[in-house]
């Protein structure tokens, strides 16, 4: 019987020259999870984007139930029963979740659309498919883990059989992870297929029946999961061994680098998001934060780099106080910041890489010759980061827009790094992006320590913070609960009880350890 | 030839080449039904600006103020910052250099750059208001740059109303201003250029300010590229959050582009009145101010363009008035066919979306054939 879906001889040709897809054949058996895995940039959404109609292939043919099948857009591919949520959610914020799954196919009595059905219609398939949702809750208020269901909801109300989900989990708490995970299950139990893009290889091997690996713009192979393991699907994606775990030497702590103290910030809509946040940075030492996002994290990493002005407390940097200062001087008295959110702070997009390799440094000779800034020292510095930290780009004059998400945060990571920071502030550095770009960035992170910078590390990947970390702190409702003076004697069970407020330091154990 | 057409430059050049002709087309089709004498009229349109040298003159005075503007708009909208603030600092800069070249009792050569400097201090100040409004209040900067139009231009008359105009004279306009503070011709009064000289001077109006003007282009171009100053305006006009992230103090920034961005509109007010009028009359822009924003947009706010689009913009508008007197055409048909021409140039979706197709296509293609005779073999790492 042939397979549900038969990609052959795929080839995609970006008009930038950029081969996304070099001769793939794929083929989705009915009934199955498969996921799909690779690097940023090997190819894998490109593939998804043109079996959902997003994108037209170069050449090569797409069979779907043995019928060769030509997909000119997204609605082609919905009529043959494919659909794709994406990473971004498509919805209005001010409908409420009925509405938004009925969106643009609302059904309708006589000339009017029927918002009762709308509702029914909602609940129904929430039922059927075990996609718990509130259907009239207004799509602004709810969180993201429902959110996302209602994507998938969306395509399911469009007669979807095969449902692409391109990286769902990345936007996911853990416990979101789960339903998710039992909801794509009771979905395969209903005769749908899912195709799962992904970067977790523990992901992989939890819920997929199948896996494929794919590595610049090829397939490198599918197996059944159950006979892979993640050190061999790393070494496939990356071509090499890649260190899973983290090898770094013991720690040497150095002299005390930045103290803060009794830091508080108070949100614009006057929530209270730091309540007097006190510790120490130590030259030499990663001190890595836990806690659920939302907890004071991102205020607490924008308030030391001098992003946001904090109602009360300071930090210092020797005997010079850092807090509600400009982020140039926050970066004049060393401090480099990897920002949680690189399309929003790190990067603009639609400008040259090497004129985003140069915001921290414009200024000061040798880029800037007098009166002008000099071109050539511009395009040197761009090549010699692109060189050293591995950019994949033909050159440095391009817009960052052309990059892959992994070698846009080695854009962000090339010029942080290479500014010779004393103190490193680094926020969620890996997030969505590839294998090869994470373990790379680790090591780097790794190396700044072991050189002696001070590296405060804020993730949401909890196992990033538990294999780094020297220190870890433990933040729930802005506040710190706990401090583990040593990481890799922590079990994730109880760093999980302190992030989420169930256990509690006092003020008087903590004391001596931050 | 083929590479000849692959040069970016030139299928730009082209499209706007074709942009117009289509404009020009449709402007002659409305003209066929306007007019007893279409062909005259026509003709006057499209040949006017060089049919008399004096015309020359006038098209090319209007394109210096047009490219001034135009560089003022280039420098705010390149911060992506929307300043319609080029008419207020025109006016003042009029003012202000227009009565330092009546008053000032100094020579030529204290009192014409003294008027010069002020127009651009004039304009710089008239600048930073909306700046610091913006940078420290986050007042919107079309609404406050509007308002402050609105003031400049009844400072003007006010003080052209009031103060300036001779109490006894029946209209709204200064006297002439004094050999001292009017500009010389921008070729020089010496022996062998005699003939030269007489021609320019007795016909057109063409002063040093053009001289000032290509300065003005080069130094903005540049500010913009080349200076670090430039290199913060452009983050803040790619991505405001990342520029402040970086570093770069935005709020100062922001106030700096404002007040530069005035400078140039203080320019083109010195050389509406010390060098075309000679005077200062009353409605003395008429909107030039918003002139700049077509000139600016055209030229995809290059400063190096803008001379060609000013140019070719003063061109139509010298054009136009020339059909306007010399044939039965009314001046709001001009205004159609300007408006047609504008808008064929400015359809940025237009002609660049079949232009990427045809990009494509061809790219396609060509990496096809290249990667077909490798088979392609798998790439190790």
């Amino acid at each position: 019987m042939a397979p549900l879906v038969d990609m052959r001889s795929v080839v995609k040709v970006y008009p930038n020259g950029v081969i996304a897809n070099n001769g793939v054949n794929f083929q989705i058996e009915k009934g199955e999870i498969h996921a799909i895995v690779g690097e940023n940039g090997a190819g894998k959404t490109t593939l998804m984007k043109i079996l959902y109609g997003l994108e037209q292939p170069t050449s090569g043919e797409i069979f779907i139930k043995g019928e060769k099948v030509e997909f000119k857009n997204p609605l082609d591919a919905m009529h043959e029963g494919v659909g794709m949520v994406h990473q971004n959610f498509m919805q209005v914020p001010s409908f409420t979740v009925a509405e938004n799954i009925v969106l643009g196919h609302e059904p309708t009595e006589r000339l009017f659309l029927d918002k009762k059905k709308s509702v029914e219609v909602t609940e129904e398939l929430s039922k059927r498919y075990g996609l718990y949702v509130e259907s009239d809750a207004v799509t602004e208020t709810i969180n993201v883990g429902m959110r996302q269901r209602i994507e998938i909801l969306k395509i399911l109300y469009l007669g979807a059989e095969i449902l692409i989900l391109d990286e769902p989990t990345a936007v996911l708490t853990p416990q979101e992870i789960k339903d998710l995970f039992k909801a794509v299950r009771v979905l395969v139990e209903q005769g749908k297929t899912i195709i799962f893009i992904t970067h977790k290889l523990r992901e992989v091997k939890e819920i997929s029946d199948r896996v494929t690996v794919m590595r610049n713009g090829k397939i490198m192979g599918t197996m059944l999961t159950s006979e892979a393991t993640r050190k061999g699907l790393a070494r496939m994606m990356v071509g090499r061994e890649v260190f899973l775990d983290i090898h770094k030497n013991a720690m040497k702590r150095g002299k005390n680098m930045m103290s803060i103290r009794d830091l508080s910030f108070v949100s614009d809509t006057g929530r209270p998001m730091l309540r007097d946040v006190s510790f120490n940075l130590y030259a030499g030492e990663i001190l890595g934060i836990a806690g659920v996002e939302g907890n004071g994290q991102t205020e607490l990493v924008e308030v030391l780099t001098g992003l946001r002005v904090p109602a009360a407390g300071w930090a210092t940097i020797g005997e010079k106080v850092v807090t509600g200062k400009t982020p140039r001087e926050v970066r004049m008295a060393g401090v480099a910041h990897i920002p949680e959110d690189r399309l929003t702070n790190g990067l603009a997009v639609d400008v040259s890489i090497d004129d985003n390799l140069i915001v921290d440094r414009f200024f000061e000779p040798p880029i800037r010759k007098g009166l002008l800034i000099d071109y050539e020292e511009i395009e040197k510095n761009g090549e010699d980061m692109i060189k050293e930290f591995g950019i994949l780009t033909p050159n440095g004059q391009l817009p960052v827009s052309s990059l892959s998400g992994g070698n846009m945060q080695k854009v962000v990571v090339a010029r942080e790094f290479s500014s010779s920071p004393k103190i490193l502030i680094a926020a969620q550095p890996t997030r969505g992006i590839d294998v090869g770009a994470t373990e790379f960035i680790r090591e780097q992170l790794v190396k700044k320590r072991t050189d002696g910078a001070a590296v405060l590390l804020v993730s949401a990947d909890l196992a990033e913070v538990m294999d780094l970390s020297d220190r870890i702190i433990t933040m729930f409702e802005g506040e710190i609960t706990g401090v583990f003076p040593d990481a890799s004697t922590v079990e994730e069970e109880e760093l999980g009880y302190y992030m989420l407020g169930v256990k509690r330091q006092s003020k008087k154990e903590m004391e001596a350890l931050l | 030839m083929r590479k000849f057409f692959s040069n970016p430059a030139v299928r730009e050049g082209l499209r706007v080449l074709i942009a117009v002709s289509s404009a020009l087309l449709l402007g002659f089709i409305v003209t066929l039904f306007v007019s007893e004498d279409p062909l005259g009229a026509y003709k006057a349109f499209l040949l006017g600006p060089v049919s008399k040298f004096n015309r020359f003159g006038d098209w090319i005075e209007e394109s210096i103020t047009l490219i001034f503007v135009g560089l003022s708009v280039a420098i705010a909208f390149k911060a992506n910052l929307f300043s319609m603030g080029t008419e207020g600092q025109l006016l003042l800069g009029a003012l202000v250099s227009g009565s330092i070249a009546l008053f000032v009792p100094l020579p030529a050569i204290l009192r014409i750059p003294l008027a010069i400097i002020a127009a651009m201090v004039a304009g710089f100040i008239w600048g930073w208001i909306p700046g610091y409004l913006k940078a420290y209040l986050d007042a919107n900067e079309i609404v406050s740059t509007l308002m402050l139009n609105a003031i400049a231009l009844k400072l003007y008359d006010y003080f052209l109303i009031f103060h300036i105009k001779p109490p006894d004279a029946g209209y709204n306009s200064s006297d002439f201003f004094p050999k001292e503070g009017t500009l010389m011709s921008f070729i020089p009064n010496l022996p062998f250029l005699k003939g030269v000289y007489t021609l320019f001077s007795d016909k057109t109006n063409i002063t040093i300010m053009l001289y000032i003007l290509i300065i003005a282009v080069i130094a903005a171009y540049y500010l913009i590229y080349r200076t670090p100053f430039g290199y913060k305006l452009r983050m803040i006009g790619a991505n405001i959050k990342f520029a402040r992230y970086g570093g770069i103090n935005t709020k100062r920034t922001i106030i700096l582009v404002f007040a530069i961005s005035g400078i140039f509109g203080g320019l083109a007010g010195a050389h509406l009145t010390m060098g075309i009028h000679t005077k200062l009359i009353a409605n003395i822009s008429v909107g030039m101010g918003f002139e700049g924003i077509v000139v600016s947009i055209l030229a995809r706010n290059n400063p190096l363009l803008i001379p060609f689009t000013g140019l070719a913009y003063g061109y139509l508008r010298a054009g136009a008035n020339v059909m306007e007197r010399a044939s039965d055409m009314s001046r709001e048909m001009v205004f159609v066919i300007q408006a047609l021409i504008i808008l064929f140039v400015t359809a940025e979706r237009f002609l660049p979306t079949i232009q990427k197709r045809i990009e494509m296509r061809k790219e396609n293609n060509t990496h096809m054939e290249k990667l077909a005779p490798s088979d392609g073999g798998s790439h190790e790492v």
